[in-house]
């Protein structure tokens, strides 16, 4: 809770939850709840009121100090589109030109001898690389999918406060995965040439339950397996977020539980041996 | 005839010439379909880093070359105005450290701008809104840079999510962070 925040008392909003109905930014649930206190209460409107002039203050003053000193975009719209087809005429030059500095025999030498060594080592890397690959290559089953391999996947987890994770909606703290890092997870579980819809590069433990944006967190979950898919896993890590929140589970219960066999997480917490409908969205 | 090089005089086309001569690709045109749109707020935004104005219009330039390499190369188009932002923010943030290296000190055309007043009001209200703006800004200057960054981005439209991936921040501090800048300012204004 904010110690500036003026209504910070159970019977009123407070700044945040306010700012964030102004901004649209409260998951529906709580936005109509807090429509409906708003509706209500006179004197969170007039904080609210408060609120929003002190935004539209702000954007004058941003607007009135900065846009006086914006040049006209003819110049450099004409000047970008130049560069953009120069870019486009002329395709990156040629690897090999950098050989062009190696002038010198001594030079030449002092290049072959690193180039050995690197060799060498690559070499070595890539041996141990792929008998590694062939012992943890990913389980694979027509219903189950793909799951995650315990000594690739093991889970990882950030050091989070109950407040932490049930501040934000558990759709609103589900970070996208960047693409470098996407790339590795799937070259780690030896997936090459992947369609960018037949997977999800998903977190064993989700953000919104303390799970991190690392390899060991995260692995390639097929949308096409036929039964336990991303969706259904997703449905899942919503369900023990609502779970955590209310007080009725421990988070690292829930964190536990997800890492070590989430189907078996699934079924346990929502009661059943098979995906519901609703959650199930079958790809085939 | 192709026109030849003006300073030489070579008999070679220019290269603008020739890169001109042919018909945009799709990529190029959706580049300038962005450069028009988010020019201006990119611009303000790059501005507002304290770096003088030909600085901010190089950076913009190198953002959407950056874009027009990022798109060629098939990369993520997941959230591109967040991706536009938060290329902008790098590259503004290296202009100023550079530009600092070069200056102690660089004048701040922020401060210019400041001195220029909104011409609707009437002189003496015109003078009262000049000096409360200038009250204003001077409080979010004194803010702490990820509070003026969540604010500033705000203001060009940017929703959370996309404010936290420019800045590196979670969603939670992002909230945090503009509910306590406004609260500042609301107290500061004796709202």
């Amino acid at each position: 809770m904010l110690s500036e925040d003026l209504h910070v008392s159970g019977v009123h909003l407070s700044d945040q939850e306010l700012l964030r109905a102004a901004d649209g930014e409260l998951p529906t649930r709580s936005a109509a709840r807090t429509h409906a206190h708003l509706a209500a209460c006179w004197s969170c409107r007039a904080r609210m009121a408060e609120i929003e002039a002190t935004i539209a203050d702000f954007a004058r003053a941003h607007r009135q100090t900065l846009d006086p000193q914006l040049p006209p975009i003819a110049g450099p719209r004409a000047l970008l589109r130049v560069q953009l087809a120069e870019l486009a005429s002329n395709p990156p030059a040629s690897s090999w030109r950098w050989l062009s500095q190696f002038t010198s025999p001594m030079r030449v030498a002092a290049f072959v001898c690193v180039a050995f060594f690197v060799a060498a080592v690559v070499g070595k890397l890539l041996l141990e690389h792929s008998t590694l690959r062939r012992a943890k290559s990913p389980v694979i089953s027509s219903e189950r999918g793909m799951e995650p391999d315990p000594n690739l996947t093991p889970g990882a987890t950030r050091r989070v406060t109950l407040s932490d994770v049930c501040s934000m909606a558990h759709e609103e703290v589900v970070a996208e995965v960047s693409t470098s890092l996407r790339q590795e997870v799937l070259q780690e579980y030896g997936i090459v040439n992947a369609h960018p819809d037949d997977y999800e590069i998903d977190y064993l433990i989700a953000p919104g339950l303390g799970g991190v944006e690392e390899i060991h967190n995260l692995w390639p979950e097929p949308y096409t397996s036929a039964t336990w898919n991303a969706r259904v896993k997703d449905a899942l890590e919503e369900r023990l977020h609502e779970l955590v929140c209310a007080g009725k589970l421990d988070l690292s219960t829930a964190q536990r539980d997800i890492a070590t066999d989430w189907i078996a997480a699934y079924k346990k917490y929502f009661h059943t041996d098979r995906p519901l409908a609703s959650h199930f969205v079958s790809n085939l | 005839m192709p026109p030849r090089d003006s300073i030489n005089g070579l008999p070679f086309p220019t290269l603008a010439h020739v890169a001109l001569s042919t018909k945009p690709s799709a990529i190029e045109r959706e580049v300038m379909v962005l450069f028009e749109q988010f020019r201006d707020p990119l611009l303000r935004y790059a501005l507002s880093f304290g770096i003088p104005v030909h600085d901010a219009e190089e950076v913009i330039q190198e953002v959407f070359l950056s874009l027009f390499r990022h798109l060629e190369l098939r990369r993520s188009r997941q959230n591109l105005r967040g991706w536009i932002f938060r290329v902008t923010h790098n590259l503004a943030l290296k202009q100023l450290y550079a530009n600092q290296k070069l200056h102690a000190k660089t004048a701040s055309d922020w401060t210019i701008a400041e001195e220029q007043l909104d011409p609707s009001p009437g002189p003496e209200e015109q003078l009262s809104s000049a000096q409360r703006r200038q009250r204003l800004l001077a409080i979010v200057h004194a803010l702490p840079e990820a509070d003026q960054g969540c604010l500033r981005l705000r203001a060009e439209g940017l929703r959370y999510r996309e404010i936290a991936a420019v800045l590196g921040m979670s969603l939670g501090a992002v909230s945090i962070s503009l509910t306590r800048s406004l609260a500042r300012l609301i107290r500061a204004d004796g709202r």
